[in-house]
């Protein structure tokens, strides 16, 4: 691997897919592909004004579009040190409503529930479950008449300016909002019963960190000036790169994010997990009858959270008419004189966390960093697949792999378009481990590390390969006890590839070779704990995501210091690969 | 399915899928939509979708990598009719603001760095007809509901599909807004293609262009107006490329010439 | 004709009254800086102080897009649903006089039954009116109006004398006799010529019209056009604002699960590039130039050869519009020889520069 640059972005949505390669009975690649092209979003702004910024940074995503909006505006109203009049505040939040609740229902109804009830899409689900499509377009239609009243338009509305507004919603268009979303209240009720009883597989289930905005004075909300994990801690929007760290891999325009090296989730269930106890009301009262253990560990409940939040929107919009009802000037937009400065605006998205960060130096946009839920959500969108379907594989149901992945990326709701795409599940020939040593050889400096044990026959393999490696004279061959012992692994940077060579059980044929990432080691239980120590000896994270693991199948670890026929095979099948 | 219903198949590249999604927005015609026609392929809305021959192909946004050349020249070769709907399939978007493709890669450079990319490699970002031949267009971003369903109904037809050659300004005044370029704001309503129902003015916001540029537009005029209004000659420039995508090209070209 | 008086306060009442049985129209403040002419629902919203409205009148006889029929393969049904019974009440002279050239044009050579029918249950009731810089009228004689109105409302102090202009406009009165007064006084006839002779005055631009429809064909190929047609922005504004533009394009709109077309009549402007259009893609008036030659031919000449008058009732609509100072105005004193300050000359130097 080479020099990733810090400056970025590629829009998501559109073009995406998953694929997972089994080599035997190990899932030994899982990727979320996203062949959406690269549009440069951060680049082509720079030097426009920031008016112009904020028209076009919300061309990123239609469906979000309003949320970038927010987000621009916060991230630019903060550098230009712009304080905007509570109607206008009050109005923003409005329209951020709107768009939640059209996003929510769309996903929700059009694109999960034909999943659960076994239709290709919601027109062919619509003879049979009338009432909920109708409930669906009924709800859409309403949010996208708030975002019209508020924004302008559906897609893409430019009435919000920096400074506020550029025209207020009469005081009849805003009784109206109010009073259909009064009416709306008994089929909310419904979408959340309906979508907190959906018979959710327990597969995959595992822990993972949630990332969400702290709206502040322990209300629930959509935007905040820090952000909240799950672990408790707290960063000011400023230190947003503390959570994010994006990274780019090769197979997505869309750049990636870890916190501590470690995956983590934004959205609905993310934000339901940290703030939930704060749901007041009707919502309120059914978090409190629906929320479970379960919601912890299972991406499927996204659906479910996302019907909560349904439930919010709908209690807060009747509230946030009569607060915008107090003010009956129409503030005109704020004038500003700063010519430069520095802001992030943080906003949660439908799919989740969104930041925007801007610089503006002589009144130009110097510097722009947007992260996108979905870059954000990536990592765990391919965990979660690559757990549900190593879980599926060893149980046998290898038939439901990919129905189970397209459920997964679909709950994660990272973009419409490419979320209703087609999963694919491929095997891998015999010597498929060849080809991914060669790309990993064409695409980076590898750096080989022998691990296992002297003494323990067939678990030798990697230590004897290493020494080997370094008889013909290669550079960059580490034995595994020297790594854990000091600290041999500073110096490589995320150009380097770590590839560890150790004698792995997967229940196969002896001498059998298969290339794994370290990470799908480390979710498979029964052989996890010997590369925990390895793991943690990678401090580098770039440097952690760039690691695999050549394991052969060993016959016997049994104390002795002979290695066996079928693994000395395999042993010198791998050196005299590497040696060509 | 042999139903003698039109085969129409609705495709995104890179962009928004603020079109498709508009498609989806009509919510009381969608169903119509459907039953009017025989839906072969519209992800956004449906997992069952088929690689057929087509009547009619939709597509929206760039081609911006060379999966996406193949698969436009794919639809091109299925489809009898392919029909360019929104800015990005238009004229490129906003991400064919650079015209030169020097600065493309280097600014691509800086955001992705020197990593290959494995699943598709990327290319200069560019409207369809850049690749294939189309037959009708259909600008916006994102495309108007009634152009769209004007235009989908006369396809669906069989009649030739409306251009719509008028600036912003016409429905502007429809609307009875004050011109904002008498206010020294800087509109770009008279450059810009009609459609979006002049939402911009109506909020008393400036254009910005989001329709691309009209068919014989008076870029010289609208210039020196607003460099008299006291803008700089960078900002009107960029201001104006920021939606035009390639078209920007044929922009600077009257430009240069008128100027001189 | 009969002169009758109405107290300022008594206004509303009346309008409620006859507003029972027609759509009332009047001009309505929609921004600080905007007026236009709107359906009345909430008479408090009415502007009476109002200066021009964005677009003429005629947008509520015909609005920018009508249905004229359905068609299909078999039949076809007329669409009248744009007509109903309306009163524009607060009209200025100069609108009334546009009113009069439509009526003119449209009611002879090329009888319109879709403007005629929505004409025919229009009643006009015009309003007195204070000039701006912008307005023209005096130069077109179109600052007085004499007739073509049914009531018409001169304002003095806290009253109305009203003109009833026929005997629709006296039937209106008759819903409400009891709010008005018979005996116009001394005192009004003195405040209202004195209101006569301080309006007069008030007129800010005078335009020699007469000389302009012989200038017009004199200069038919003077470089004045190409200065024009190279700051011209070809948006169509002036032609919207105008209340004498009548030209129109006719569309199909199919429907999708049905076998009808709407057919529709949408206003077209001939400043656009479009207009002159024809099948096969030949644009005959391709240049601006040539464009705004015919539409100032039309405004300035051509009228005035048919009908006796121009068609430019000095409304300055398209003086406070054209972003580029092309108006009647400065096109006006420009073939009269006279210098103007305007873009369009400015640009014009720069550009050869």
């Amino acid at each position: 691997m080479k020099k990733i640059s810090v400056d970025h972005l590629a829009r998501v949505e559109g073009n995406g897919g998953i694929s997972a390669t089994i080599d035997g009975k190990v899932v030994s690649d899982v990727k979320f592909s996203i062949y959406e092209g690269p549009r440069l979003i951060e680049k082509l702004t720079i030097g426009l004004t920031p008016e112009e910024d904020v028209s076009m940074s919300p061309r990123i995503c239609a469906i979000c579009s309003l949320s970038h909006k927010n987000a621009v505006l916060r991230s630019m109203e903060n550098a230009l040190n712009i304080k905007i009049h509570p109607k206008s505040y009050l109005c923003r939040e409005l329209m951020h409503m709107g768009e939640m609740v059209e996003s929510h229902s769309l996903h929700t109804y059009y694109l999960s529930l034909p999943d659960y009830l076994g239709y290709p899409n919601a027109i062919a689900m619509a003879s049979d479950f009338e009432l909920e499509v109708k409930i669906a377009l009924e709800m859409k239609h309403f949010a996208n008449h708030i975002m019209k009243v508020l924004s302008g338009r559906y897609i893409h509305g430019e009435n919000p300016i920096i400074g506020g507004f550029g025209t207020f919603p009469s005081r009849d268009e805003l009784i109206f909002i109010k009073n259909r979303a009064i009416q709306f209240m008994p089929f909310v009720k419904k979408t959340v019963d309906l979508f907190c009883t959906l018979d959710y597989p327990d597969v995959p289930e595992k822990e993972t960190i949630y990332a969400c905005c702290e709206p502040g004075n322990s209300n629930y909300g959509f935007w905040g000036d820090e952000i909240l994990l799950s672990t408790g801690e707290k960063f000011f929007r400023d230190d947003y790169q503390k959570l994010t760290n994006e990274f780019v891999v090769s197979h997505s325009y869309c750049k990636r994010s870890r916190y501590k090296g470690k995956p983590y989730s934004v959205g609905a269930l993310a934000r339901v997990n940290n703030l939930g106890e704060r749901f007041k009301g009707e919502t309120g009262k059914m978090y409190k009858k629906y929320f479970n253990k379960r919601w912890h560990v299972n991406p499927l409940f996204h659906n479910a959270a996302q019907a909560l939040e349904i439930s919010y929107c709908f209690e807060r919009i009747p509230e946030l008419v009569d607060e915008i009802l107090k003010y009956e000037e129409d503030p005109k937009a704020v004038k500003y004189t700063a010519k430069s400065g520095k802001g992030t605006g943080l906003v949660e998205a439908p799919r989740g966390l969104l930041i925007h960060h801007h610089e503006i130096t002589d009144g130009r946009v110097s510097l722009v960093d947007i992260i996108t839920p979905t870059a954000q959500n990536a990592e765990d969108i391919e965990r979660y697949c690559q757990i549900a379907a190593q879980k599926l594989l060893d149980s046998g149901k290898e038939d439901k792999i990919k129905e189970r992945m397209e459920l997964v990326v679909r709950a994660f709701d990272p973009c419409i378009s490419c979320s209703a795409h087609m999963a694919e599940v491929t095997h891998t020939p015999s010597g498929s481990w060849k080809n991914k040593l060669e790309e990993i050889r064409k695409n980076s400096s590898p750096v080989y590390i022998g691990a296992g044990q002297q003494d323990r026959s067939d678990d030798a393999c990697g230590i004897d390969i290493a020494q080997k490696l370094r008889g013909l004279g290669f550079k960059d061959v580490w034995l595994g006890s020297e790594i854990i012992r000091d600290d041999k692994l500073e110096g490589y940077t995320e150009k380097n590839t770590l590839v560890f060579f150790d004698a792995v059980d997967f229940n196969e044929k002896a001498g059998k070779i298969t290339v794994l990432p370290l990470e799908y080691i480390l979710t498979h239980s029964s052989i996890s704990h010997k590369f925990v120590p390895f793991a943690a000896s990678i401090k580098n994270l770039s440097l952690q995501k760039n690691a695999y693991v050549v394991g052969i199948q060993p016959d016997s670890v049994a104390r002795g210091n002979k290695i066996s026929p079928s693994v000395q095979k395999a042993v010198r099948e791998i050196l005299n690969h590497l040696r060509n | 399915m042999n139903n003698g219903k039109l085969k129409i198949g609705i495709y995104e590249l890179t962009g928004c899928a603020g079109d498709a999604l508009l498609i989806l927005d009509c919510e009381k015609e969608l169903l119509d939509i459907f039953k009017a026609v025989d839906i072969q392929s519209f992800l956004m809305a449906s997992s069952d979708n088929r690689d057929g021959k087509l009547d009619i192909a939709l597509v929206e946004g760039s081609v911006s990598t060379e999966r996406e050349i193949e698969e436009l020249k794919d639809i091109r070769e299925r489809a009898e009719i392919v029909i360019a709907i929104g800015l990005c399939a238009t004229v490129g978007g906003i991400q064919a603001r650079f015209t030169d493709p020097n600065e493309w890669k280097k600014k691509y450079k800086e955001v992705y760095g020197d990593i290959e990319m494995t699943h598709t490699k990327p290319v200069q970002s560019k409207p369809i007809d850049a690749y294939i031949k189309v037959d009708y267009y259909l600008p916006g971003c994102p495309i108007g509901k009634e152009q769209f369903l004007d235009l989908f109904t006369r396809a669906v037809k069989g009649t030739l599909p409306e251009r719509y050659p008028r600036p912003v300004c016409v429905t502007c005044k429809y609307n009875e807004n004050d011109c904002l370029l008498n206010k020294g704001i800087p509109c770009l309503g008279p450059l810009t293609a009609d459609g979006c129902g002049s939402i911009c003015p109506n909020h008393n916001v400036p254009c910005f262009g989001c329709w691309g540029p009209v068919e014989g537009a008076n870029l010289t005029s609208e210039y020196y107006l607003l460099k008299e209004k006291g803008f700089d000659i960078e900002s009107i420039k960029k201001r104006m490329a920021n939606y035009s995508g390639t078209k920007l090209i044929d922009f600077l070209k009257q430009f240069k010439k008128e100027s001189k | 004709m009969k002169i009758v008086k109405l107290k300022e306060a008594n206004l509303h009442s009346f309008l409620e009254e006859i507003s029972k049985e027609a759509d009332l129209w009047a001009p309505v403040k929609a921004a600080p800086d905007r007026y236009k002419f709107e359906f009345i629902q909430d008479l408090n919203k009415i502007d009476t102080d109002c200066t021009r409205t964005i677009l003429p009148p005629r947008k509520i006889l015909l609005p920018p897009s009508i249905n004229m029929f359905q068609a299909s393969e078999k039949e076809y049904k007329e669409d009248f649903s744009h007509v109903s019974k309306k009163i524009i009440f607060g009209i200025h002279p100069c609108d009334i006089h546009g009113i009069l050239i439509m009526d003119d044009f449209f009611s002879h050579e090329f009888y319109d039954p879709y403007y005629m029918e929505s004409r025919k249950n229009t009643l006009l009731l015009g309003h007195s009116c204070w000039p701006d810089e912008n307005c023209l009228c005096k130069s077109t004689r179109t600052h007085i109006i004499k007739e073509g109105y049914d009531l018409f409302f001169s304002k003095l102090k806290e009253r109305y004398i009203v003109w009833i202009g026929s005997s629709k406009g006296d039937d209106l009165i008759r819903t409400k006799a009891n709010l008005f007064e018979e005996d116009i006084s001394d005192k009004d006839i003195k405040e209202y010529a004195e209101w006569c002779d301080q309006r007069e005055k008030a007129f800010q631009t005078e335009i020699n019209f007469d000389a302009l429809g012989d200038l017009m064909e004199l200069m038919y190929n003077d470089p004045l056009w190409e200065e024009l047609g190279n700051a011209c922005l070809a948006c169509g504004s002036c032609s919207n604002v105008c209340p004498t533009c009548n030209c129109y394009n006719v569309a199909d709109r199919p429907a999708l699960e049905k076998k009808y077309s709407d057919i529709k009549r949408c206003w077209d402007a001939c400043t656009l590039e479009s207009y002159s259009e024809v099948a096969g893609g030949e644009n005959f008036r391709k240049k601006r130039a040539d464009r705004l030659k015919l539409f100032y031919t039309h405004k300035f000449q051509a009228y005035i050869s048919k009908y006796g008058k121009p068609a430019c009732v000095g409304c300055g609509r398209c003086v406070a519009t054209c972003p580029v100072d092309i108006n009647v105005k400065t096109v006006g004193k420009s073939l009269d020889g006279e210098k103007v300050d305007a873009f369009w000359k400015r640009l014009s130097k720069e550009v050869t520069k």
